[in-house]
């Protein structure tokens, strides 16, 4: 299990150098100056020069990189802010990380439940009517746009909230003051339901539009595991032997439909938390899709961008490792050698 | 069966419940002593030196005092931290008496020692307590040779040469005046915790989420009637409007103009419009060939159907431009007519060039354009489509080239350019800041915003003098006359200056949109009730 875990680990490292060595030259070949972008109207070209040499942007793009890697590895610094003046990115990150983490939670508490007894619905009611509704849900449900949606439902729920984390006023009345920065718990620990309502009601949009994509997904693989199930000798016979057909459905067949299952609705959640972007834009969502959009194509902020890439790859390297070890401990006839 | 069931009529009503609980409980109590802002996005920095960003400047104008500012509703200078100045005959030193019993929001008092510091970190080549080498006014105060303060009250500032423009400069926000104790304590924090003079202080700033300020009681000129000012970023246009109907926000700003009309209908809404101190122009290179040819920039001129241009490229929402310097503006020659519509006398005049300058028909030319919108400039790539059209009437294939906004001024800077647009927003109320900064030959270089690479003997001499010329009567003639050579030569043509604009609940009072773009909240009341 040891080796099994140090293998996965390194595997890790790996995929988190190379993506983030990719994102790192991407960001520079994009057009713009982040320096240049900070002068406004007012460029002053031989101080831009100056800070150009003082970042190091004049060198090699690999021995940026190699610099950039080293400083992470020693300190764990990723830099300061180029756009946000005297402002760590650790610290932005630290801000923003928990926003992401409670609407990532959010949308899996909706698409979870709801692609799970989608799939078994239309599996159960195989080319009846809830079978086609699935279907065509979740055809329509991985279609859609995001942005599109975020838009048609900001329109249509016109009496939710459709921007920020929280009504404003309340928060100042009591002064208050996150624990945690996850609102649905701090406003519980604080004693403040007004807040927990409003910190409910400003998620319910985004999480919802968010949650369309993995919703459908895991509603499509579901289906597909059960029928796979459901047409096996083992569940004819307890059904013969008078075992009811939801007994049967929850207790025997979902289980060992749930590997393919847990497989597709981790990966999700990993594509949750990285591509809460757009979501997160289109509510003013202050996550680290917002931060990251901001950075990219307001001020070309590279070490914003590039630090938000090494979390986002951190966390869903993390998030897949703990899957590979969630499956050997689903199924146990999955070998570590596998 | 299911109605007959209890609680599944339960389970599929209560979700219903739950929002509609969560809906009426956060409909926020009627309140008069805050009031919430949405701006386009979060600050970057509130440190005054080291930012021109509009959403910094917002907050900067409301948490700092100036020595002398603008009248609430004019462009017109007024005192403000300092009470009297005089000014020398050779018009070099300038000696400002400083108001008495002022407080910075840390409770030390204001004095020359803080007036001082503020200008030496904004000029000065290093400061110990200068925390970001980006400083965007830095040239706006080269002309300050050094700063005496003889006593707490009375600050000197003695310049390397007479300058017109120097009370200007110091309206304008980067010279907000900052606490010496409060940048000692903090250092680079400061920037997020900003201690100035100004009606209202900072309390808290949660980055994109919203920035809380609280009134200042001992404010000079009394505490504001406003005790919080909360400031929240709402990037999207219709999501910032949707929330002022609803009554979430009070007060928003950079309105699109479609949004703008249907502000207007809402009869709770107040919808404010005024020209702004900005133009968006067409840069036209006069050191390329056959832009070098007057005919062909006057051509290219009759060319534009700038009503036509309004209507497309700024939905209506902007006038006209004759010159480089903005009606609403001191200075701006009303005596100036633009350029008539007249394709065939543009066609004349470009068959007239093609003989006397050697060129054939039709020309290829290249038009650059910034990808982005710019505040004087809404949609740059509409713009550029009308232009290549109208160009092709008389004769002129216009390519367009689309660059990151950065990238694009980087290459008009550098002359790389035929055609460019392009665009300013005036830092202070003299039509010196566009003249100058916009067509002076000592402004053609790298940095240099004199895009078109106009050089005038005559035009230059005369805004040296308006720069030296203390008299505001004998400066005037010389700006008219500067704006005529401008006319005849065409080295930019004017295409438009954009209105601000801005919505407001009608339970505000006292707000004005400034034709600065300051958004100054000192004095507004938010009511109970809607005013009239």
């Amino acid at each position: 299990m040891i080796r099994y875990l140090g293998w996965r680990i390194a595997h890790a490292a790996v995929t988190v150098i190379v993506a983030v060595s990719l994102v790192f030259i991407a960001v520079r070949l994009l057009p713009g100056n982040p320096i240049l972008a900070r002068f406004g109207q007012h460029p002053d070209i031989e101080k831009i020069n100056e800070l150009r040499e003082q970042y190091g942007w004049n060198d090699p793009i690999y021995q940026q990189l190699g610099r950039f890697f080293w400083q992470v590895a020693t300190t764990g610094d990723l830099g300061n802010s180029l756009s946000r003046v005297n402002s760590s990115v650790n610290d932005e990150l630290r801000q923003r990380i928990p926003a992401t983490v409670e609407l990532t939670a959010a949308a899996c508490f909706i698409a979870l439940p709801l692609g799970v007894i989608a799939g078994v619905a239309a599996a159960v009611w195989r080319n009846r009517w809830p079978d086609w509704l699935c279907t065509a849900g979740s055809l329509i449900g991985v279609s859609i746009p995001v942005f599109f949606l975020g838009i048609c439902l900001r329109e249509v729920f016109v009496f939710l909230p459709t921007s920020q984390r929280i009504d404003p006023l309340l928060s100042i009345s009591g002064n208050f003051q996150s624990i945690t920065g996850l609102y649905l718990i701090d406003t519980l620990l604080r004693g403040r339901p007004d807040l927990w309502l409003s910190a409910a009601a400003h998620l319910i949009l985004p999480a919802l539009a968010l949650s369309t994509i993995p919703a459908a997904i895991v509603a499509k693989i579901t289906r597909a595991a059960m029928l796979d199930v459901l047409a096996a000798d083992y569940l004819r016979t307890a059904r013969a032997k008078g075992c009811s057909l939801w007994r049967c459905v929850w207790r025997h067949a979902l289980p060992n439909a749930a590997v393919p299952v847990v497989n597709i609705a981790g990966l999700q959640v990993g594509l949750l938390l990285s591509g809460a972007v757009l979501t997160e834009t289109i509510f003013d969502w202050p996550g680290m899709g917002t931060y990251i959009a901001t950075a990219v194509l307001g001020d070309k902020d590279y070490v914003a961008v590039q630090a938000g890439a090494i979390v986002i790859c951190l966390l869903f390297v993390s998030l897949n490792l703990l899957l590979d070890l969630l499956f050997v401990w689903l199924d146990p006839r999955i070998r570590l050698s596998e | 069966m299911i109605s007959s069931h209890p609680s599944s009529l339960t389970s599929r009503v209560s979700p219903l419940v739950f929002i509609l609980a969560i809906v009426g409980c956060t409909q926020p109590p009627p309140q008069t002593d805050t009031l919430i802002y949405a701006q386009a996005s979060d600050p970057r920095t509130l440190d005054p030196v080291n930012t021109d960003i509009a959403e910094s400047v917002h907050v900067i104008t409301n948490v700092f005092d100036t020595l002398v500012s603008y009248h609430d509703e004019t462009i017109e200078l007024v005192p403000s931290l300092a009470e009297k100045w005089t000014v020398s005959e050779d018009g070099k030193l300038w000696t400002f008496n400083l108001r008495d019993g002022v407080l910075f929001h840390d409770e030390t008092k204001f004095d020359s020692a803080a007036v001082k510091l503020t200008f030496d970190r904004l000029r000065l080549k290093k400061h110990p307590l200068l925390f970001d080498d980006v400083r965007p006014y830095e040239s706006a105060y080269a002309m300050i040779d050094r700063i005496e303060t003889p006593d707490p009250l009375v600050v000197e500032f003695y310049l390397k040469e007479p300058s017109a423009i120097f009370l200007t400069n110091l309206a304008m926000f980067p010279a907000s005046i900052v606490s010496p104790a409060a940048l000692a304590k903090l250092g680079k924090k400061f920037a997020d915790m900003p201690i100035g003079t100004g009606p209202f202080k900072m309390v808290q700033w949660n980055r994109d989420q919203q920035l809380v300020l609280e009134g200042f009681d001992k404010h000079w000129r009394g505490a504001p009637p406003l005790k919080k000012l909360i400031i929240v970023p709402v990037k999207d246009n219709t999501t910032r409007v949707q929330r002022l109907k609803r009554g979430e926000v009070h007060l928003v700003d950079s309105l699109a103009p479609h949004d703008f009309d249907a502000v207007s209908k809402e009869p709770q809404l107040v919808a404010q419009e005024l020209s702004g101190m900005n133009v968006s122009y067409l840069s036209l290179q006069v050191e390329k060939s056959p832009l070098n040819s007057r005919k062909v920039r006057q051509a290219i001129a009759h060319a534009i159907d700038k009503n036509a241009l309004i209507k497309t490229g700024f939905d209506g929402h902007a006038a006209p431009a004759v010159s480089m310097v903005p009606p609403a503006m001191w200075g701006h020659d009303a005596s100036l007519q633009s350029y008539p519509y007249d394709v065939a006398q543009a066609k004349k005049l470009m068959m007239e060039a093609a003989v006397e300058e050697k060129f054939k028909l039709p020309l290829d030319l290249n038009l650059s354009v910034m990808s982005q919108a710019r505040p004087y400039m809404p949609q740059p790539t509409i713009i550029a489509g009308f232009l290549k059209d109208s160009l092709r009437e008389i004769g002129i294939n216009l390519t367009v080239s689309g660059r990151d906004v950065t990238e694009h001024f980087d290459h008009l800077m550098s002359g790389r350019h035929q055609l460019g647009l392009a665009g300013w927003t005036s830092d202070n109320s003299d039509p010196d800041n566009f003249l100058y900064q916009l067509l002076d030959p000592d402004n053609i270089n790298e940095k240099g915003n004199n895009l078109s690479r106009f050089r005038d003997p005559k035009f230059h001499e005369l805004l040296l003098a308006g720069q030296r010329e203390m008299n505001l009567e004998k400066r005037l003639p010389l700006y008219l006359e500067a704006q005529q050579i401008v006319f005849r030569e065409v080295p930019v043509i004017p295409l438009a200056h954009m209105q601000l604009r801005a919505a407001f609940s009608k339970r505000l009072s006292g707000y004005h949109l400034h034709p600065t773009g300051l958004v100054r909240l000192g004095k507004v009341k938010l009511n109970a009730e809607a005013q009239p």
